[in-house]
């Protein structure tokens, strides 16, 4: 059964700002698989910003950090697609965080030093926090495929980690 | 056919058995290096410590969807990106590094015991 109270609370808080004309909890799985994948490039692109920007040996190795897991997990997902004959599926939840996401990059591209990099580690924190809640408790409940759970099971243990990681960083750095 | 196959098999292992006995002078010993397998599962180095001798090898083999290393703490040694489903090995010298962990995941620490 799909959480649809629990998915709207979820993605409301920690997705940002306007009310869903969707239902994060309602997605199918080629849609929660588009999400996951678009969430890890979305990551990706920032650890890349950093490797440019940031000049703190701690920023680049947990963004190195950040891209190599990240490249790992979609390397899994899209062979399981592949196997599974299925295709990932764009829907509101990818287009609403690639829109935050190019803002994001936006504004960080204006930032410097310190500042930067205090601005990703506390983006990394605030990210892999909402993931985690969307990965661990709408998505998960409700993926129908076993194999495609699994993944998520694994992937999520990998972003809790990033997480503790990026609290850490965040800790560092201020 | 089948109890030729069988027979011919018995007879090679048999020889094998011979000519290793030769070759070690008849003495079987207990001090042969020895190969330890480290599982990395979970973001854990399973078991977290273990027990070696000069000479023996430690393999790690990653079951987690993340890369992973096992990189001496003061940086003597180092396994390099062990990829998942992928084993990395290392033999182990008199006087290395007995502390480690995974280089891109600092939490994950693991120990070696010397006798």
């Amino acid at each position: 059964m799909k959480k649809f109270l629990t998915g709207l609370a979820i993605a409301g808080v920690l997705f940002s700002t306007h009310a869903f004309a969707n239902d994060p909890a309602e997605l199918s799985d080629v849609e929660i698989a588009h999400v996951a994948y678009t969430a890890d490039n979305l990551d990706i692109r920032y650890a890349h910003l950093a490797l440019a920007k940031s000049k703190n040996p701690e920023v680049h190795k947990f963004a190195k950090t950040m891209i190599r897991d990240h490249e790992a997990v979609n390397e899994q997902a899209l062979a399981l697609l592949k196997k599974l004959g299925a295709e990932a599926k764009d829907n509101f939840l990818s287009q609403k965080l690639n829109l935050d996401g190019d803002a994001i990059i936006a504004k960080f591209s204006a930032l410097n030093g310190a500042g930067f990099d205090r601005a990703y580690a506390e983006n990394e924190l605030a990210y892999h926090r909402a993931v985690n809640a969307l990965v661990g408790d709408v998505f998960i409940p409700n993926i129908e495929n076993a194999e495609v759970k699994a993944l998520f099971e694994e992937g999520l243990k990998i972003f809790k980690v990033h997480e503790g990681h990026a609290e850490m960083m965040v800790k560092a750095l201020n | 056919m089948a109890s030729k196959i069988i027979r011919r098999d018995v007879l090679v292992g048999a020889v094998t058995s011979v000519a290793a006995l030769a070759i070690s002078g008849g003495n079987v010993s207990s001090a042969e290096p020895k190969t330890h397998d480290v599982v990395i599962k979970s973001f854990k180095f399973d078991p977290m410590h273990i027990t070696v001798k000069v000479d023996d090898t430690i393999r790690w083999t990653n079951e987690d969807l993340a890369p992973h290393t096992a990189t001496a703490t003061e940086g003597g040694w180092d396994t390099g990106e062990i990829a998942k489903g992928d084993d990395r090995s290392v033999v182990v010298s008199e006087g290395m590094d007995t502390n480690y962990f995974c280089a891109f995941h600092p939490h994950m620490k693991g120990t070696i015991e010397l006798t």
